[in-house]
């Protein structure tokens, strides 16, 4: 396959273009529910819509994708609601809930699917599909719609901009302000909710909730705004749903959604080490920074009290009598050189006026602090 | 019954309790989808152990994937330490992108690997009698059978053992550290048993199932008793009659046996989540009906105790004083007459001896801010509850 194909080949066009919006419409909601703290929330609708899915074919009898996805949208806000509604009525913690209307949805549905696969019509097969996904079924159609969901969606966010960005990091004061904190909240869980459901065709159940969490998360280590947040996720999610499918569909016998799971980690784990302010890389280097220079000035400082009880500062001294202190080695001692604050002379070293005077006004800043 | 429907009920049967264990100190800890993360973070395990040994059943596959459980775990814990993401994110980033892994290596090889996608979403319970343990030439009954009760019976060896241990760490991680245990111990402990459990069982249900095996009868039995044994037991009763149920449900449906078992699982907790006595929905729902009549009468006995006036205390006015509908003050005016707190003469309102010892104490305890004393006071004078 030629990477010009995209262009000129109707259905990978189709299919790019459709995990593109995908990706994009996952980013930008899966941004939510990240900063929400609801990031197992997705795993649990998308394992939940799974008997929509089956009963809505149970039911039609047929394989039409727009039905089959409003089944998984009833299922999945029956999943939501009724975890709600554990977390508040009984003494479950969220984390049960979650996990036992991920796995006793999910349950049902694959009883119910292997239920479908048993019946004497044999209209049913491709219904797994919807297991692991699989980019190569999607049709106009089905890109249109996900392009009029992402547009109403993103409609919605801005129109309630403001609110929800208030509810996301301070939901207390959204309350005392008079916004209506439970709309908001159903608000962003249905969209979350329509966005989990769109994708189960593309990455399927068991990976959907990877898709929403994984460009958020790769998004957040970059900026600290929530609407540069927002942008970024959906351009990773897009750039992992698009190089995903493209991979997956350069082999034989792949189903997209691991595929696109696993482009949108690497870009994860890219994001947590070398994003700039919070990667791990820089943090590190930062920290090694600041303790050679915290070992810099100890060394400077226990010079200082040496070269202070003679009457000449700059009388040298053998390099053996740091020994009992511990925080010096040949590389600070080259580096102080450097500096200027001290001079090295075979195996002595004698302090500089400056580096006295550096080791003075650190010393007497130290002083205050102190008091 | 044949004897392989009795060998997979076994199966099923034992898995389940393998499984229960775990999974009440699992909820009991917080931990549910922790479970969740192993069940699907195991598979590249397998599935490398697999192309090692050729045999699901041999005990080096198991250790193996159940090693990448517990490096899970450790993954999960060292991305909350470095506070790039919320805690719930780091599971939800770590198991994917493994499960993933497993599914391509699947895919990729799907040839030369007796394993497919169906059996990892499901488990092959039904072909379990089949691959049986041979001891030269005797037959000692399916692998998995002894596999997953050579692991139940490791899981009962530690919890006797450590029984004690856990239940402290898991109320009072404070105390238990302060005691000299050591809750990374026992917490790592715990992660152990439960991938090598979730490594039995997956074979049998496969990767989702197990996580409804590990939780569902744990939190179902949770809602039913406050006492860890008794939870232990229930839970285990529970994934019981779970798997022998839906053995015979997938029996009669021709369906499959772990969906069933799971959907066996998804009714009783349904049942409990509604009918349960004290946890459940609708006996919330009396609670909270009663709560509030007890409340409005309590306002009513204060009520009467300051105002001496006889107009103050007429049936009528007190609807309009107080302002509450008709049915609320009968009820309230019921209540209170059958607990021989108040006398009603000429429509006219008072306090009997007992009444007034209640209001009594009961003012007592709230101005003196002890109000929840209120609820064993009205244990004391009530005959009868709103």
């Amino acid at each position: 396959m030629e990477l010009t194909d995209f262009f000129t080949d109707y259905t990978l066009r189709t299919i790019t273009l459709g995990t593109a919006i995908l990706g994009a419409i996952c980013g930008m909601l899966g941004s939510f529910a990240v900063l929400r703290k609801q990031s197992l929330l997705g795993d649990a609708i998308s394992h939940a819509a799974l008997p929509g899915i089956a009963l809505a074919f149970l039911i039609t009898g047929a394989k039409e994708t727009n039905m089959l996805l409003i089944g998984a949208l009833v299922s999945g806000l029956i999943g939501t609601f009724w975890i709600n509604g554990i977390v508040k009525r009984t003494r479950l913690k969220s984390d049960t809930a979650l996990g036992l209307i991920l796995s006793l949805f999910f349950g049902f549905g694959m009883l119910l699917l292997t239920f479908i696969q048993k019946m004497p019509n044999a209209n049913q097969a491709g219904l797994d599909k919807y297991l692991f996904g699989q980019a190569a079924t999607l049709m106009e159609k089905d890109v249109w719609l996900m392009a009029i969901v992402t547009g109403i969606s993103l409609l919605v966010l801005l129109l309630f901009w403001k609110e929800l960005k208030l509810l996301l990091f301070d939901a207390d004061y959204t309350k005392t302000l008079g916004f209506n904190v439970r709309f908001l909240d159903i608000l962003i869980t249905t969209f979350i909710v329509l966005a989990i459901v769109l994708g189960l065709q593309t990455v399927g159940v068991v990976l959907m909730s990877a898709m929403l969490l994984a460009p958020a998360a790769a998004a957040r280590q970059w900026t600290n705004s929530l609407g540069t947040m927002i942008i970024l996720a959906a351009i990773f999610g897009a750039f992992s749903g698009v190089f995903g499918t493209a991979i997956s569909a350069s082999q034989n016998n792949l189903s997209t959604g691991p595929v696109i799971v696993l482009v949108a980690s690497a870009l994860v784990i890219v994001s947590f080490i070398f994003s700039p302010k919070r990667g791990l890389l820089f943090r590190e280097i930062r920290f090694r920074k600041n303790r050679r220079e915290l070992h810099l000035k100890k060394t400077l400082t226990f010079m200082y009290h040496i070269a202070a009880n003679h009457e000449n500062i700059s009388h040298p001294h053998a390099i053996r009598i740091l020994n009992n202190f511990q925080g010096f080695t040949r590389k600070t001692l080259t580096t102080l050189e450097e500096q200027e604050f001290i001079q090295i002379e075979g195996n002595q070293w004698a302090m500089t006026k400056k580096g006295f005077n550096e080791a003075e006004t650190m010393f007497n800043q130290l002083g205050q602090e102190n008091d | 019954m044949t004897n392989a429907q009795i060998e997979i009920q076994a199966i099923a049967a034992l898995v389940a309790v393998a499984c229960a264990i775990p999974g009440a100190f699992l909820v009991l800890r917080k931990m549910s989808m922790i479970s969740d993360a192993i069940s699907h973070a195991i598979l590249p395990g397998i599935v490398l152990g697999f192309f090692i040994t050729q045999d699901l059943n041999s005990p080096l596959l198991i250790l193996l994937a159940a090693l990448t459980g517990v490096i899970t775990v450790i993954l999960v814990e060292y991305i909350q330490k470095t506070g790039l993401v919320k805690e719930d994110t780091a599971i939800g980033l770590v198991f994917p992108a493994l499960f993933s892994i497993g599914v391509i290596l699947i895919a990729k090889n799907a040839n030369d690997v007796h394993l497919d996608i169906d059996a990892v979403l499901l488990g092959e319970l039904a072909f379990a009698p089949f691959d049986r343990l041979l001891i030269g030439e005797t037959d000692m009954g399916p692998k998995s059978l002894w596999v997953i009760g050579t692991i139940l019976l490791i899981t009962l060896t530690l919890l006797f053992l450590f029984f004690k241990e856990l239940k402290l760490s898991t109320f009072d991680k404070g105390l238990a550290t302060t005691l000299g245990f050591s809750p990374v111990l026992l917490h790592y402990g715990l992660m152990t048993v439960s991938s090598v459990t979730v490594v039995g069982a997956f074979d049998a249900v496969g990767a989702v199932l197990v996580v409804a095996l590990i939780i569902a009868p744990a939190a179902t039995a949770y809602l039913l008793t406050d006492n860890l044994k008794k939870m232990l037991i229930i839970s285990c009763g529970f994934g019981v009659f779970a798997a022998i149920g839906g053995y015979w449900m997938a029996h009669f449906l021709n369906a499959s046996i772990a969906g069933s078992m799971t959907t066996v699982l998804g009714i009783i907790f349904l049942l409990v989540y509604l009918f349960a006595p004290k946890q459940g929905v609708i006996s919330g729902f009396f609670q909270e009906k009663q709560q509030q009549v007890e409340v409005s009468l309590l306002i009513f006995l204060l009520h009467l105790q300051n105002h001496a006036e006889a107009e103050e205390r007429h049936v009528n006015h007190l609807r309009e004083h107080i302002n509450w509908q008709k049915v609320r003050s009968k009820t309230v005016l019921e209540l209170a007459t059958k607990n021989n707190l108040i006398q009603i003469s000429d429509d006219v309102v008072s306090l009997t001896d007992k009444g007034q010892e209640f209001t009594d104490e009961a003012l007592n305890y709230i101005t003196t801010n002890k109000a929840t004393a209120i609820e064993e006071l009205k244990n004391r004078f009530f005959l009868f509850r709103g």
